[in-house]
């Protein structure tokens, strides 16, 4: 259900998707992983989109991420029709406004991690030096090792600074936390929730620990390709308090 | 079948192109093996068979008339099965349809018995002359066919200085002349000569031969020593104007055949070994890569309780399979290629039958060879799918490792874009795949550049012989040696606009314990008509004094510039003098001794007598030229340079294009594989990070740059190296494919380097192109989902 609430519809609405809906087929089977979704997003939010695994919530990050098309419905970004849009509008619209930070973190191991960051700098319109956007993620000393030679959080570290480095209108955090332990994951929420208070980047976090939804401005819980619960927190918990 | 042959079959289904990439290489190795070997088999067999059948001789010797009950002397020397003499002469043709005259080589038969004691005929149409009827010959089957002549029809010649009409009754072949080439020339003209043979009679009455014969041709008994008899023969037909008895391996027709089969082995060894080295290297990374991304199954066929061997032969498979459909396609090629050429041989060799033999041997052999091959390629990854624990082959793969390297310098870097970047560091973390990758493709440049080597070599060949070494139009033949004064009656010829003479005389040379029979040319000038040029195109003068040597036949006596050869002259005073070898000329063809006229004149102790002249003539006046040319009488022989040269380009063509065809398509098979497969493994190692770069919104255009810029940059650093590598690869052949008939020269047209680029640029293009739409399928959202 959409998020209609006085205050936010003062506010701009990054993302409106109405009557979303994503089938596909398994085999033989028929997959119905989205079923008829509308629901806003505003700028400078951050949201966190909890559900178990096959609640449909990585379809929606993947649709909205433009990887992905609905097979019913629409998605506009700042009132632009994402659905209709071509392959290569899609590949402009990732390049351009979109950053994502995945599970498996996804760096080219053949690129240092300064390099990781400048494969987006390189291409993006107004980014942010490469460097800026380590020492942002807290890895301003590590920028000419390779993936090989970083612990897996400060390889998420790196990508979440590729992410961010190209200044993107939506952060989409797929998983962040899931191939890393405890300490690890806090710390990588820690930077997650800087990027979004300090540059005030609207940010979707998709998870199955429902421990994380502590630190968003909202919460939508999906379950069967539906949302079933959208709610707001009245304060945001710094991730250093979550506990799971 | 059980499952773990259902999973084999299905995963080659899925990466079906990889796996007949490699399947061609295998086939284009055996093919060549099969086709080659059953080639050589072939004319081996083919002419053992003409040979026995037709009771080819082993020992021959010319002589200018010895008398008949001498042949029965030599049958009495031991070690001697079977004597023949016959009457030999050349003389002067006149063809109906041919303006200029061709030359005719009349050979004596028996009349009565209807079969030469040796040196049998084939008679393929009409038949054996009738006894008494002396005007009755029968031609060579060649010679009939390029004129479009028949048994039935007429022809002219001048026989000791009288014309004669004869009349064609048979059309035959014979093991003298598997190879048909005019005395002198190296290149066969079909219409232009011609070999006859007629009754004996009538031959030695035409020619006052009577009760004589200038040609003994002989077979040894078994274990007999060649090299006695023909010291036998050297000593009885010394007086006689013997030039020197010689065996088989000297006889012209059978040297270019033992050549030709030669040439074939070679070609059996150099060409399969490359494509057999080239699937080593495919099946080595490709199994690589399927156990790299096999690892979790691996683990979980090991835990359901399959053993290391069921594992390990279920990998071998995936080696063995495109082998062996390799080996099915390639022996089938090689068959049908190994026909065809046979084919070309048939036009090039005048063989009574050309058997094609096919053997189950070479078959075996080159299908153990290419299995041993695949397993070889594929020991490596099937050792470590055998000895990989189930739960480490659970655990992902250790993730790549890469470290700043050459390129890294601050310098560099910075002028490197990132897609370069990454490009550079794959390659350079592993300098090992790269740098066999390379030599790889080098190695297809390198078989284009040596399968079009021989087109240039030919080709400074003709501008040699043809061009540099010979500027006149026809070359004279005097049936016997003429007085000085010849010239005149020539220089009286209307028309001839300059004309030079040379002697050649048989010598036998000698130095320390090395000896050959060779004829000395000797010659009025070397900056005339005829000139000396070597195989680069360098000429070379006449010395004043001393001997000018080929190089090969001053290996051969094992002589050096300075050296005094002993000379003994075969023929008039028979003199034995000593020459000093003023230098050694590098030529194309043959061996050769050239004198100046007057030098040799004096070395053997005459006024000097000519053998031939070289005429230029006005072309206008070629018509009466040829008309007067015919009739002449004392010419034994009539060349035409022309003619010569096209008859040799028409040769050349034929069998260049074939061989080029093949060796181009083959090329390019192993060039694509090569890429194709590096690329599919590329593609399949970094398929992950690719689709990263498009979620992070790279384009197509870009990830295809970071993909095939590898491959082309291994493509460009290839072309060069495979440059020099086809430049040895030719030196090699060279050397190996060069006989005392003919050298080839080492040269390389820009024209050759053009092709081979391009080929090599068109093929990379069309397998990055191919390899390239696979990107466009590329699942951006399974890429995210699943850790390397």
């Amino acid at each position: 259900m959409p998020d209609n609430s006085p205050e936010m519809s003062l506010q701009q609405a990054v993302l409106q998707i109405t009557s979303l809906s994503k089938s596909y087929m398994m085999g033989e089977v028929r997959v119905d992983a989205l079923k008829n979704i509308s629901l806003n997003f505003y700028a400078g939010e951050l949201a966190v989109l909890l559900g178990a695994s096959g609640s449909g919530k990585s379809t929606l990050i993947n649709i909205i991420g433009g990887l992905d098309t609905p097979s019913s419905g629409k998605l506009f970004f700042y009132g632009q029709e994402i659905t209709a849009a071509t392959e290569s509008e899609l590949t402009a619209y990732r390049r351009r406004s979109i950053g994502f930070v995945f599970q498996f973190y996804n760096l080219i191991s053949s690129l240092t991690a300064l390099e990781n960051v400048q494969l987006v700098t390189e291409i993006a319109e107004n980014p942010m030096s490469a460097e800026e956007a380590l020492k942002l993620v807290g890895l301003g000393h590590r920028l000419s090792h390779f993936p090989a030679q970083l612990s897996g959080g400060e390889q998420q570290r790196v990508a979440i600074a590729r992410a961010v480095a190209k200044r993107p209108e939506l952060l989409l955090c797929d998983e962040p936390t899931g191939a890393l332990d405890y300490q690890t994951g806090k710390l990588v929420l820690d930077v997650i929730e800087k990027v979004n208070r300090e540059l005030g980047t609207t940010t979707l976090v998709i998870t199955h620990n429902a421990s994380i939804a502590g630190m968003a401005d909202r919460v939508v819980r999906l379950r069967s390709g539906e949302v079933f619960e959208d709610s707001r927190n009245l304060t945001r918990l710094s991730p250093s308090e979550l506990v799971w | 079948m059980n499952l773990l042959h259902k999973k084999l079959l299905r995963e080659l289904m899925r990466m079906k192109g990889q796996m007949l990439a490699v399947a061609a290489v295998v086939a284009c190795g055996i093919s060549v093996f099969v086709s080659m070997s059953s080639v050589k088999y072939s004319l081996e067999a083919s002419r053992e068979r003409y040979y026995s059948r037709y009771r080819f001789a082993d020992v021959f010797a010319q002589m200018k008339r010895a008398p008949e009950f001498y042949s029965e002397t030599v049958s009495r020397i031991p070690g001697v099965a079977s004597v023949s003499s016959r009457i030999v002469a050349d003389v002067t043709l006149d063809v109906p349809g041919l303006d200029e005259p061709a030359t005719g080589r009349l050979i004596s038969i028996p009349e009565y018995q209807n079969i030469p004691v040796l040196n049998d005929l084939c008679i393929k149409k009409g038949r054996y002359i009738e006894p008494g009827k002396t005007e009755e010959v029968i031609a060579s089957k060649p010679f009939l066919e390029a004129n479009h002549l028949l048994p039935g029809d007429h022809i002219s010649a001048v026989i000791n200085g009288r014309k004669k009409e004869l009349l064609i009754v048979g059309m035959g072949l014979s093991p003298e002349y598997i190879y048909e080439v005019q005395p002198g020339a190296f290149f066969p003209d079909k219409r232009r000569f011609g070999v006859f043979w007629m009754s004996r009679r009538a031959l030695s009455s035409a020619l006052d031969m009577t009760g004589a014969f200038n040609d003994l041709s002989l077979t040894l008994a078994h274990g007999a020593s060649e090299k006695d008899v023909i010291m036998q023969l050297d000593h009885i037909f010394k007086p006689y104007g013997s030039l020197g008895a010689y065996g088989r391996n000297e006889h012209l027709s059978d040297r270019f055949i033992q050549d030709e089969i030669k040439q074939v082995g070679i070609q059996i060894t150099f060409l399969p070994a490359i494509f057999l080295a080239v699937a080593v290297f495919l099946l080595n990374i490709v199994l690589r890569r399927i156990v790299a991304t096999q690892r979790d199954q691996i683990a979980v066929l090991k835990a359901l309780g399959y053993s290391n061997e069921d594992v390990g032969l279920h990998y071998l498979g995936f080696a063995m399979i495109p082998t062996a459909i390799g080996a099915i396609v390639g022996t089938a090629l090689g068959a049908w290629l190994g026909r065809g050429l046979m084919g070309i041989y048939a036009d090039f060799y005048n063989f009574a039958e050309l058997v094609y033999l096919f053997r189950l041997e070479d078959v075996a052999l080159s299908v153990l060879l290419s299995f041993a091959a695949a397993l070889f390629g594929a020991l490596g990854a099937v050792r470590s799918v055998a000895l990989l624990p189930p739960a480490e082959a659970m655990r992902p793969d250790s993730p790549v490792t890469y470290r700043a390297g050459f390129f890294d310098r601050d310098a560099l870097r910075k002028k490197m874009p990132i897609t370069l970047r990454i490009i550079v560091r794959n390659l350079e973390r592993r300098p090992w795949k790269a740098s066999i990758s390379v030599l790889m493709i080098a190695l297809s440049v390198a078989i284009l550049i040596a399968g079009r080597y021989t087109y240039d070599s030919l080709d400074q060949m003709t501008k040699v012989e043809f061009i540099d070494k010979h500027r006149e139009d026809i070359t004279l033949i005097f049936s016997d040696p003429m007085p000085p004064s010849v010239r005149h009656s020539i220089a009286s010829i209307k028309g001839v606009i300059e004309h030079e003479y040379y002697r050649e005389e048989p010598v036998k040379m000698s130095f320390g314990y090395r000896s050959r029979r060779q004829s000395i040319k000797g010659m009025e000038s070397a900056s005339g008509l005829q000139r000396l040029v070597d195989k680069s195109g360098r000429q070379f003068g006449l010395p004043s004094d001393g001997i000018l040597l080929t190089t090969t036949l001053a290996t051969i006596l094992g002589v050096r510039p300075g050296d005094m050869l002993e000379i003994d002259f075969q023929q008039g005073r028979q003199l034995h003098g000593n020459v000093m070898v003023s230098a050694t000329i590098d030529e194309i063809l043959g061996l050769s001794a050239y004198m100046d006229r007057e030098a040799l004149n004096r070395l053997a102790g005459d006024g000097g007598a000519l053998n031939a002249a070289y005429l230029r003539i006005d072309q206008s006046k070629a018509g009466e030229l040829n008309k007067t040319f015919k009739q002449m009488p004392g010419v034994g022989g009539v060349m035409m340079l022309k003619a010569l040269k096209e008859s040799f380009d028409e040769l050349i063509a034929q069998s260049m294009n074939t061989s080029t065809v093949i060796l181009t398509t083959f090329a390019s098979i192993l060039a694509f594989a090569v890429v194709y497969n590096g690329a599919r493994i590329s593609l399949s190692e970094r398929g992950r990070e690719l689709s990263s770069l498009r979620v992070l919104g790279m384009t197509r255009r870009e990830i295809s740059l970071i993909l095939l810029g590898e491959q082309a940059i291994l493509t460009l650093v290839a072309i060069p190296l495979g440059f020099l590598l086809g430049i040895a690869l030719s030196v090699l052949l060279a050397h190996a494919l060069s006989s005392e008939l003919y050298r080839l020269p080492v040269v390389f047209s820009s024209f050759n380097f053009l092709f081979a680029f391009t080929v090599i640029i068109i093929i990379s293009a069309l397998s990055g192109f191919i390899v390239n739409r696979r990107l466009a399928k590329l699942d951006l959202v399974e890429a995210l989902k699943t850790k390397e």
